[in-house]
């Protein structure tokens, strides 16, 4: 049938430029495509991104590689030893790579740390690679030939390339991944083969943009089909999850100096102004510290750890917010609301509980105890009923992800589902 | 070899009588303003830096929101060239630049000076605008940068949102030759409570402000770059309203959701979402962005800073599907069918010309059909052909003749069972490793 497709010889000396190896055949390019439209059928929500791949034929790729425009190099030779249903594995496997961003966030892991060298990409090519194949295979998809698996490095599986970078070195064992390369779109570094920003048939950063969108709108929409990483994937890809201090920072500070709290102007007091306008009350700045209320949920279900953190976390806040250490309650409660403690007392508060949860309690206690709070605080894992009405002050919700729900936490009500936070409050995932 | 350290000059400046110390110290070939004199020379040529052309998408996307008379919200970390840049846009735009640092000033700074008169009871008490703001009203036009927006108080920022909204300083109004652009430091970095509540973000054109880590090393080694800034064209401005226009209206009219949208997560909070009036701004940003011929990545940034991510996106996953050829034009004449090279687009116009098809069954259009399949595998990949032939071929009536087009077609059909084939096999491998 011959070549219909307009194949950038991008290295034009390419050939040339390893004469040892075994490069005379021709792109086999009928078989590629066949396994691009096999691998199109076994998971149609990536079809468009895997068509939106444009294909550049290149000796000197060891295999199969693409770059951050969306260029996929082919080695002729890998073609034509590889199968037709691993090599549509492996048009899987690149084509996540980009969807996945994996270049952005290496060139982002690295710079963090500071990492430099070869040696660090070829760690974030194999953890990138950790990431994708532990769900990408199977299914209608044979797994190619000598991939790397989070169980080859011993880890364990679903984490993400960042938290694999952790926990592995180069050594002993991953010394025969040397060959692994995925190109640039993988790890960030550019290859020799590889056309650059100004080659032909490359992606802008719109057009990527808009086929991970697409590929992101065709999960979201029809999420029967995707398996459960690239659900996940799907929902962050244009929204990452924030960090929950600076969310919780943000949502505490603005409850705690919005009108009636923290600093303002007022006519309480003449401004230092008002002498040069003879006759005229200008208002002057006036700091009123807001008093905040923390309800924490110690019920069985919360850790230790994670109330230690969250409530480091909400007095370091209000302290920065102007709220005097004094002006800090805290209000543990489980089933039934405790003593309302203030900060300043102890470092150590006792947070009681352990039993099931009502914060309709707490809320009660805090309301009621003087001064009013001006802005409350709930640390909880959200495994309770919240009060009906709005309570008459901003009220901030910090909520410990639950992601186990297999087993119902009321042995009474296996069938029972807690409300989620009221609309009133602000809610900030914590963790 | 003078023996003067640069640390004595200080000194030698501020005290009256010290020159006659400094000149005993070091000597008698120098005296004080010869070494300011140097110092001056050293500052110079500090100072001379060149500059070199560079594309700059946020500096190009800033201008076109500027001229379209859009304020915008510049977001960023301190000290990253904010204010550099509007330097750069002032002296582009022709404009001359105010600069108010928001925190160090008053509310009433921005709603008037009350100044009370002899008969405050009779003639009521005048707000008197401050001087910059007179200043900027009696030359007609300017830039005005609303600086540090975010460590101002909370009756600070109001006072400045009515003067960004209604373009009201106490008494005065802003003549409409004035550009409004603020800037504020990002939610996590801001020491104080500063947030838009949803009505005052839905009214900003919200810009992410960078820096290019290339361009600061080469700017401090002496090259900065120089933005080409866009530059619209006289003569298009009808046809860009016309592609505004039918870009928004077309996908509003399939997403009616995407009309009004507040925003309902934390961390979508304070940023841009969708609303009638930013859609508004979004056409505008548009027509703006045809007119100036400007690229995509540029009205990307544009489009997501006033309606936010996903809605921006869909906007813009529409304006590709607009610049597809339309599938009855390609049916009329296949011969000369111009496909888009890139694989998934060309799918999508494939996919267009089969359902054109199906919507209109004819005889004539069919075989148009299959000619357009047949120059698609002539000139790009196969296996994109396979989905809409299928479906094609599925369409044919008893009394149609297969066209002798379909031979050519006979690659994609051994393509379709080599895939089955590898398929089949995957599964029995894939099965027995469960």
């Amino acid at each position: 049938m011959g070549t219909r497709v307009r194949t950038d010889t991008g290295a034009e000396g390419s050939s040339d430029a390893s004469p040892g190896a075994a490069g005379t055949r021709a792109l086999d390019l009928d078989k590629l495509f066949a396994a691009r439209l096999q691998a199109a059928r076994a998971r149609p929500y990536l079809a468009t991104a895997l068509f939106a791949l444009h294909t550049v034929e290149s000796r000197q790729v060891p295999t199969m590689g693409v770059d951050r425009y969306w260029r996929c190099y082919v080695s002729p030779d890998f073609v034509d030893r590889t199968p037709v249903e691993e090599l549509a594995g492996v048009w899987v496997h690149e084509v996540s790579h980009l969807l996945r961003d994996h270049h952005g966030r290496s060139d982002r892991f690295a710079k963090e740390r500071g990492l430099t060298g070869p040696g660090e990409r070829l760690r974030m090519n194999i953890a990138a690679d950790c990431e994708i194949n532990d769900d990408a295979f199977g299914d209608g998809l044979v797994k190619p030939e000598g991939v790397v698996d989070p169980a080859f490095l011993r880890l364990p599986e679903g984490q993400l390339m960042e938290s694999y970078l952790l926990q592995f070195q180069l050594g002993a064992w991953t010394t025969e991944f040397a060959w692994l390369d995925c190109g640039s779109g993988a790890d960030g570094l550019e290859r020799e083969w590889e056309l650059g920003p100004d080659g032909a048939h490359g992606l802008s950063e719109q057009e990527r943009d808009a086929v991970r969108f697409r590929v992101a709108q065709g999960i979201t929409g029809r999420p029967g089909s995707a398996p459960e990483g690239w659900k996940r994937w799907a929902e962050e890809a244009f929204h990452p999850p924030q960090p929950w201090r600076a969310l919780l920072g943000a949502a505490v500070r603005s409850a705690a100096s919005a009108p009636g709290a923290g600093e303002d102007y007022s006519y309480g007091r003449p401004s230092r102004r008002s002498a040069g306008v003879p006759g005229t009350v200008l208002p002057s700045l006036r700091r009123r510290p807001p008093h905040v209320s923390v309800i924490i949920d110690t019920s069985g279900s919360v850790s230790d750890t994670e109330l230690g953190s969250a409530l480091l976390e909400v007095a370091a806040i209000s302290r920065a917010v102007g709220g005097r250490r004094d002006l800090v309650t805290v209000v543990p409660c489980d089933a039934a609301a405790r003593i309302a403690h203030p900060l300043c007392k102890a470092e150590g508060i006792p947070l009681l509980g352990g039993g099931g949860t009502n914060l309709r309690a707490g809320f009660a206690k805090a309301l009621r105890s003087h001064p009013r709070p001006d802005v409350i605080v709930v640390l909880t894992d959200g495994q309770t009923p919240w009060p009906g009405s709005r309570p008459p002050c901003r009220t901030v919700v910090g909520l410990f992800p639950r992601h186990h729900r297999r087993t119902s936490w009321d042995e009474d009500d296996p069938d029972y589902v807690p409300d989620s936070p009221p609309d009133w409050a602000r809610v900030v995932q914590i963790g | 070899m003078p023996t003067c350290t640069p640390f004595a000059m200080p000194i030698s400046l501020s005290n009256a009588d010290a020159g006659a110390v400094a000149n005993a110290d070091a000597g008698a070939d120098l005296d004080p303003t010869s070494q300011l004199d140097i110092a001056g020379d050293l500052l110079t040529l500090l100072r001379t830096t060149t500059t070199e052309p560079r594309p700059d998408t946020q500096l190009e996307a800033l201008t076109l929101a500027v001229a379209a008379d859009l304020p915008v919200l510049l977001w960023g970390e301190p000290g990253i060239g904010k204010t550099a840049a509007l330097t750069q846009l002032a002296a582009a735009l022709d404009l001359p630049l105010t600069t108010v640092i928001a925190s160090v000033h008053e509310p009433s700074d921005f709603s008037g000076l009350p100044i009370v008169g002899d008969d405050p009871a009779e003639q009521g008490v005048p707000m008197a605008p401050p001087d910059w703001a007179v200043r900027l009203v009696r030359a007609g036009r300017g830039l005005l940068f609303l600086d540090e927006l975010s460590t101002a108080p909370p009756a600070v920022q109001a006072a400045l949102l009515r003067l960004v909204l209604e373009r009201r300083i106490g008494s005065l109004q802003l003549p409409p030759g004035v550009r409004i652009v603020a800037a504020a430091n990002p939610r996590s970095s801001a020491a104080d409570g500063w947030e838009l509540s949803p009505p005052l973000a839905n009214r900003f054109v919200h810009l992410q402000w960078t820096h290019d880590h290339e361009v600061v090393v080469r700017g401090l080694g002496g090259t900065w770059p120089r933005a080409t800034l866009p530059r619209l064209a006289p003569e298009r401005l009808s046809e860009a309203v016309d592609f505004a226009r039918r870009a928004v209206c077309a996908l509003l009219a399939a997403r009616p959701k995407l009309v009004h949208q507040l925003p309902n997560s934390e961390s979508r909070r304070g940023g841009a979402w969708p609303s009638p009036r930013s859609w508004e701004m979004t056409l505008r940003l548009i027509a703006f962005a045809t007119a100036s011929g400007v690229s995509r990545d540029v009205l990307s940034l544009l489009v997501r800073g006033t309606v936010g991510d996903g809605p921006g996106l869909e906007l813009l996953a529409g304006l590709d599907r607009l610049d597809l050829p339309d599938p009855e034009t390609l049916l009329a004449d296949p011969a000369g069918a111009d496909l888009p090279q890139r694989g998934d687009l060309r799918q999508a116009v494939l996919d267009g010309v089969v359902a054109a098809v199906r919507a209109r069954p004819e005889r004539d259009r069919w075989n148009a059909a299959w000619a357009l399949l047949v120059r698609a595998l002539e000139t790009g990949a196969p296996d994109l052909v396979v989905v809409p032939a299928t479906t094609l071929a599925s369409l044919r009536r008893d009394d149609w003749d297969v066209p002798a087009a379909i031979e050519n077609l006979a690659g994609v059909v051994t393509l379709s069972r080599r895939a089955d084939e590898a398929a089949a096999r995957a599964k029995r491998a894939t099965g027995a490793r469960r």
